[in-house]
């Protein structure tokens, strides 16, 4: 199985391209268009947390690439050669505090998980690699 | 993203349409603090135009939230529907806003 696949620097500015890269994959994959912008959220949620933890303060690439999985489903897989960073360790955050003591932070990897059929981090050869298939087909 | 501010005798209605994302949610959370500072406690948000929010965008909406409750302030959420109503619902962000269909309807509880 062959996949396709976009280098660009791990910056907010790549999330543009990367989204309409993603999406064109999605569409051949024969995913409904309006599980589109979950896919944007999820993709935008990675790249956020790649530049942000595997990187900053440096700057380095990130790879995204993809493969349909099947009717309807597209595995997607982003990586790059940031320091060890597995977002999947976080813990998940306490939804049931109160407006003044809810911690800003940490929705992010949970919407994530909610979002995708499954994911998967794995280090391989200095490398990131965290791997989604799409979309959670139990998810109203 | 566009932010459409209209300043009303109780509060002040932000129309935010567009697109929030990890590039410009901080527009929104500047544009809230802009009136804050003017001592505005009521703070109507109109989303019934917003397609789409990430997890920085709930970050803002939590952020502007927190610094209107302690002077008995508010943001107050309308037109939620589609993706943002989602991601507000399952992250229960829902629940720690004042939420309505309509502007006018959240004008009418001031």
């Amino acid at each position: 199985m062959e996949s396709t696949r976009l280098i660009l620097p791990a910056a907010a500015e790549s999330i543009a391209p990367f989204r309409e890269f993603v999406r064109a994959g999605a569409v051949e994959a024969g995913i409904e268009p309006e599980e589109l912008e979950k896919l944007d959220l999820v993709l935008e949620e990675i790249l956020i947390n790649v530049a942000r933890y595997a990187y900053a303060p440096e700057k380095g690439l990130v790879e995204v690439r993809y493969l349909a999985d099947g009717p309807g489903q597209l595995r997607v897989e982003i990586v790059d050669s940031g320091r060890v960073f597995n977002p999947l360790e976080a813990d998940p955050p306490d939804l049931s505090r109160g407006l003044a003591d809810r911690p800003i932070g940490g929705l992010g990897v949970f919407l994530v998980r909610s979002m995708v059929a499954s994911i998967d981090y794995r280090r391989e050869q200095d490398r990131n690699i965290l791997s989604f298939t799409f979309p959670n087909h139990t998810l109203a | 993203m566009q932010i459409e501010p209209t300043q009303l005798e109780k509060a002040v209605l932000l129309k935010v349409s567009g697109r929030m994302d990890a590039e410009n949610a901080h527009e929104f959370e500047e544009a809230c603090q802009q009136w804050i500072s003017q001592g505005v406690k009521h703070l109507i948000a109109d989303l019934d135009g917003l397609q789409y929010v990430s997890s920085m965008g709930l970050r803002c909406f939590l952020s502007v939230a927190q610094k209107l409750q302690p002077a008995s302030g508010s943001l107050i959420l309308c037109g939620l529907h589609g993706l943002p109503r989602q991601v507000f619902e399952m992250t229960r962000l829902i629940t720690l806003f004042p939420v309505f269909d309509t502007a006018e309807q959240a004008l009418a509880t001031l």
